[in-house]
């Protein structure tokens, strides 16, 4: 006489049959297992697909970067009144260059609100100055024609590259390249159109500004020596604040600035901007998993629970069983199985259709710009929590089945 | 000699410690009809359970066909219990969610036979009770008498070396009582060992040799 065993066609049989003629037991609780694993894959999912819609608000923003502002001094210090401004010059900027050791790619700024007009079409719009290497801090996505390069900045190129609203306000269907367009009673050739992935920007988003030059801004917008603001990435495994120390120094000696004078100079740190977003969404990550642990522990719960209930409730049919001729260990197997079975198909369909979901909420939140913010689980994700599910299960079944391998038959054949 | 009891004592332990069965001395030969009788309360009960492998006993020895059953193994004893014994229940204990034909073919189940060679087996006993039109139908489709006879099937699907029954007239009516004694009195003449534990006189008076079992000891009536 054979033993039965977990991968005896036969028994698998004669639990499906068992399984198939509960009808209502069976799905109350496969339910619990198949909304437990759908809970947990769809709050993982979840977290994974808003974290990617927050960061597809920096897509193409570079989230080493840093910014130094002037400002006006909050100590008095060799005849400067505290209150007073100071200006960013060029020479400061070069200095800075030379002397910041961890700069990788760095652009002056210029920020001027002009009106701008093109044939009988005008507007208000702010006018940004740029070098060419502003390209490697903001990725703009150029539409059409190009964007401002160096040769643009080193021959004070009366050109600019016009913002994607801007040029739908001016020019309407029409394309802008080519054309001039009168900026504060300077005219500029358009040289492309461009826009930005995400939302994150520093003075002003490309869609609605324009573009021109900063050798040109300094000089068609009488600006001199000055300049508005400095932007700049820091090199691989630094952070841009790692350069504050060398720019609060240089800046507080060439313009009388006391060198405790922490408010004079501004700085701005988007890569703790970005570790703040990115803790957020870690506790995010944290509170659904924990959340979606405790719907999987109540599921894993109610199965054992239910199979407890079935255990008692099928005594006699146990012992009935025994009576012809089941041993023990056969008995044992077909709770346990019936438990496992219950739960891989469940766990399976839950996840299934948390993918589903996952799937529609990745596609409502599609944009062509973006792409999918990745309302997803990854294929190992889910067999982890079908795998969980899938041990957990078992452990849940255990208790009852070690409960109805100890059923006498004789006890059992009483129980009726 | 298929059963072969000696000496057996059985006590259930507890505060008042109770002597069940006292020093039993059985003996039944192959192809006998036997009743064991007595009344409620009398070990007759006890006695059948420890023939099935069922219960323990605590001293003694017991043979059945050839087998001495002590201290067996739970599997063991599920095993011996598949091969060697039929039991049919005044209850019928059928699995009620399992069809007349899936509850016969079950204790083949537990022996690893294939299904189909199962429910051949299974149709075939069937036919013998003259019930292979209800096979595909549920326990509580049948009446008493089918659901004993359905039982009584199972019970033979094994071809075991004896029956066992324990007041399978229990729940039937007379008329159906009579015919279920029918059965067993056929069996009995195909050549199958029958014993019938029962306290009703007319179940021990259609057997060919009574029991009595009067406060755990066999009464031989030369009291």
């Amino acid at each position: 006489m054979k033993s039965t065993s977990i991968f005896d066609i036969e028994n698998w049989r004669e639990i499906t049959a068992t399984l198939a003629r509960n009808k209502t037991r069976t799905f109350l609780t496969a339910f619990g297992i198949f909304w437990g694993t759908a809970m947990l894959a769809m709050l993982w999912g979840g977290s994974q697909g808003f974290k990617g819609m927050m960061y597809r608000n920096f897509d193409g923003f570079a989230t080493n970067m840093g910014a130094v502002f002037p400002g006006t001094r909050s100590i008095s210090y060799k005849g400067f009144n505290k209150g007073s401004w100071w200006n960013l010059t060029v020479q400061d900027i070069d200095n800075i260059r030379r002397v910041a050791p961890y700069i990788e790619n760095s652009s002056m700024m210029y920020r001027s609100w002009v009106s701008a007009s093109y044939a009988d079409k005008s507007k208000s719009s702010g006018v940004l100055g740029v070098e060419d290497t502003y390209t490697k801090l903001m990725e703009p996505v150029v539409y059409e024609g190009r964007f401002i390069n160096e040769s643009d900045v080193r021959s004070y190129g009366k050109v600019c590259v016009i913002g994607r609203n801007m040029a739908t306000e001016l020019f309407g269907e029409e394309s802008p390249v080519g054309k001039s367009v009168n900026l504060a009673n300077v005219y500029f050739t358009v040289v492309g159109v461009a826009g930005q992935r995400g939302e994150a920007s520093i003075m002003g988003r490309v869609d609605d500004n324009f573009f021109i030059p900063a050798s040109t801004m300094r000089r068609a917008f009488n600006r001199g020596n000055t300049v508005d603001a400095f932007m700049y990435t820091s090199v691989r495994g630094h952070k841009p604040s790692d350069n504050e120390p060398y720019i609060r120094r240089l800046l507080s000696a060439a313009h009388s600035i006391h060198p405790d004078d922490e408010r004079a100079v501004s700085f701005m740190d988007v890569s703790e901007m970005f570790e703040m977003a990115n803790n957020l969404f870690l506790g995010i990550s944290l509170l659904a998993l924990f959340v979606g642990l405790g719907s999987l522990m109540a599921g894993v719960i109610g199965v054992g629970n239910i199979m407890w209930i079935i255990v008692k409730e099928r005594t006699h049919e146990f012992g009935v069983r025994r009576a012809i001729g089941a041993k023990p260990a056969d008995i044992t197997v077909q709770v346990l199985s019936e438990s496992v079975l219950l739960t891989l198909v469940a766990g399976i369909a839950g996840v299934c259709f948390a993918s589903l979901v996952l799937a529609g909420a990745d596609q409502a939140t599609y944009t062509p710009l973006n792409g999918y913010a990745g309302f997803q689980i990854s294929f190992t994700t889910a067999m982890i929590i079908v795998g969980a599910f899938f041990v957990l299960g078992t452990a849940a079944g255990t208790l009852p089945a070690i409960k109805a391998m100890r059923i006498k038959p004789i006890e059992a054949l009483r129980d009726k | 000699m298929i059963i072969s009891l000696h000496d057996v004592n059985k006590t259930y332990p507890g505060i008042v410690p109770l002597h069940v069965l006292k020093d039993i001395n059985l003996e039944i030969e192959r192809g006998e009809l036997v009743s064991i009788m007595g009344a409620s309360g009398s070990g007759k009960s006890t006695l059948l359970n420890i023939l099935g492998i069922l219960d323990s006993y605590d001293s003694g020895d017991y043979v059945l066909d050839g087998l001495e059953i002590k201290n067996l193994s739970e599997n063991r004893a599920a095993e011996i219990r598949n091969r060697k014994i039929g039991f049919v229940f005044q209850s019928f204990n059928l699995i009620n969610y399992k069809n007349a034909l899936e509850n016969v073919a079950l204790p083949l189940f537990y022996q690893g036979v294939g299904r189909r060679k199962r429910n051949a087996l299974a149709m075939e006993q069937l036919e013998r009770m003259g019930l292979a039109d209800r096979a595909h139908h549920l326990p509580g489709e049948l009446s008493g008498g089918q659901k004993q006879r359905v039982a009584i099937a199972r019970a033979l699907v094994t071809k075991p070396a004896i029956i066992l029954a324990d007041e399978p007239t229990g729940a039937l009516d007379s008329h159906t009582s009579k015919e279920v004694m029918e059965v067993f009195r056929q069996l009995n003449a195909d050549g199958m060992t029958v014993v019938i534990v029962t306290h009703d006189p007319g179940v021990g008076a259609a057997t060919n040799r009574v029991i009595r079992i009067v406060d755990g000891v066999i009464d031989n009536g030369d009291v």
